[in-house]
């Protein structure tokens, strides 16, 4: 049984007169503990699709089964007990988290709203949170954006592990970074990956950042699956119109970036 | 702490600050200077000021006491101006930022119930308001709240309507915290610093509210006030023009304070917000 079966999704928002498929009967699968890429230029429905699995936004058609439920049939109470079971990570850190919030109270949210620790034992749970994705406990007081941004985006996961999630959506959640930094994130994600048995659905438009990291790929162009397969096979040798759009897009930036960087203009 | 140094590097919020003390002073040591009833007579009938350093400011038409009074009035003033303007900011922020975050119907009807407050003149309402139901502090109070609340209401709606489309609202959604909690702790908070930008004006208004009230003998009787004070000086204003320009300052000095007080409030926040 897939941990997350998603079938003929489809999203439609209207603009004035004519309907747009955001999202267009899409089918795809998450096994337990792995991650699975949504790749495809802007405006392709990857971000879409995120959001509707999470059930911030309601899709128009079709089917979601998490752990065996059907996700979309969840209301209220119910659903909100269930998120503590799929989780999500932003793009920017700074807007994920309220501007006036503590690292504290980031992670205190999720342990009392699941009631997973007692007042008096949250502290000693936050504080493991933070050593579990690499930061010291004493970074609990600061407010968040007096922390890098590195930083706030290892709370961002440790804010998503603490209710232990079967599945953490990751919505760019390295784009923002810088490239040190994406390094350090992706290292940290695998190791929970490997520790938690965690599955990702890691969406994302950069393909060296997917293919070292994504069991699977699914490729989307204007709300369709235009290709769909094992990440190294697509990425190696694509054979939608979109997918070879898409990989020669990347190293040609790549060399750029290269002879900028030669030039001293970086 | 550093807002308080920001704050008080400013000079106009350091001389609101000063008056707003010197009216609260003024507003707590009333009946330790003044114990007896401030509208007891106290000496001749309309002694002027600085003759006797008895009686300061002299006395008015009945010979009482014009500091006494003044004093106290200042009492009536601030607790009905603060009162008033908590209780429209309250009620306006609360109305506001269900209406912005709960959308559809919820905020359609709370919208034309604003509406509907918002097409009455907001002194006409507090003078049908404490015409039908009788002078007193509390009824002044929920007078002037009934015709200010709806702007505090508007301004959080409207922050609330851009805040909830923002990542950190999906992120509280996405931990499974209650729509209400989301609402009160995540949404409101940060929706507040426009809200409470107006509290100068509005608690202003409120002083200046109250004082017409009383002024058009609508206060409550039983308390001094400083448009009362005027209201009493109006027939005397050729031979006793301090019996209404006493007041009129302490009223102008105290709206004053309030507005220089509250813009320095306002500039220390959006500083942090543009930080954040």
């Amino acid at each position: 049984m897939s941990l997350l079966a998603v079938s003929n999704l489809t999203k439609r928002y209207r603009r004035g007169d004519n309907t747009i498929a955001a999202v267009d009967d899409v089918s795809f699968h998450i096994e337990p503990g792995e991650t699975l890429a949504l790749a495809g230029p802007s405006g392709s429905g990857k971000s879409t699709i995120a959001r509707v699995v999470l059930r911030l936004i309601e899709p128009d058609d079709g089917r979601i089964e998490f752990e065996g439920d059907d996700f979309l049939a969840l209301r209220s109470a119910a659903l909100r007990a269930r998120r503590a079971r799929l989780q999500m990570v932003f793009q920017d850190p700074l807007a994920a988290f309220n501007p006036r919030a503590t690292v504290a109270r980031v992670l205190d949210d999720p342990l009392r709203i699941h009631g997973i620790a007692s007042r008096s034992e949250r502290p000693r749970r936050i504080a493991a949170l933070l050593e579990r994705v690499g930061l010291t406990a004493d970074l609990a007081p600061r407010a968040i954006h007096e922390i890098s941004g590195g930083q706030r985006q290892r709370v961002a996961i440790a804010r998503a592990i603490a209710t232990k999630p079967s599945l953490i959506v990751l919505d760019e959640a390295v784009s923002a970074l810088d490239v040190s930094v994406r390094g350090e994130i992706l290292e940290l994600l695998l190791d929970l990956q490997r520790q938690e048995k965690i599955a990702y659905l890691f969406i994302s438009h950069d393909l060296g950042v997917i293919r070292s990291i994504a069991h699977r790929v699914i490729l989307l162009d204007a709300g369709r699956v235009a290709e769909n397969g094992d990440a190294r096979t697509v990425i190696d040798a694509p054979q939608s119109a979109i997918g070879k759009a898409l990989v020669a897009a990347a190293p040609r930036l790549n060399r750029t970036l290269m002879r900028l960087a030669s030039a001293g203009l970086d | 702490m550093s807002a308080l140094r920001r704050f008080l590097r400013t000079p106009e919020a350091v001389a609101g600050a000063i008056l707003l003390a010197a009216l609260i002073a003024m507003a707590l040591s009333a009946s330790l200077l003044f114990p007896g009833d401030p509208q007891a007579i106290a000496g001749p009938a309309l002694l002027p000021s600085f003759q006797d350093w008895s009686l300061p400011l002299g006395t008015d038409r009945l010979g009482r006491d014009v500091l006494a009074e003044l004093f106290h009035g200042a009492r009536t003033s601030l607790a009905v101006g603060i009162a008033a303007a908590a209780a429209a900011l309250v009620v306006g922020a609360v109305v506001g930022t269900l209406a912005g975050f709960a959308g559809g119907l919820v905020d359609e009807v709370l919208m034309r119930i604003t509406d509907a407050f918002q097409t009455v003149p907001s002194f006409l309402l507090a003078l049908a308001f404490v015409s039908v139901v009788g002078p007193s502090l509390g009824i002044v109070v929920i007078a002037i709240a009934l015709g200010t609340w709806t702007g505090p209401a508007r301004v959080a709606r409207a922050e609330v309507l851009s805040i909830r489309e923002r990542d950190y609202v999906a992120g509280a959604r996405v931990i499974g915290m209650h729509p209400l909690a989301i609402a009160f702790r995540e949404v409101l908070p940060n929706a507040l610093p426009p809200v409470l930008a107006m509290s100068s004006v509005i608690v202003a208004a409120a002083i200046l509210t109250e004082a017409a009230l009383s002024f058009l003998g609508l206060g409550d009787p039983n308390r001094v006030t400083w448009g009362g004070m005027i209201a009493e000086g109006r027939a005397v204003l050729r031979t006793a023009p301090f019996l209404s320009i006493v007041p009129g300052i302490a009223l102008v000095l105290t709206v004053l304070g309030v507005y220089l007080a509250g813009e320095g409030l306002v500039e220390t926040t959006a500083v942090r917000r543009g930080l954040s």
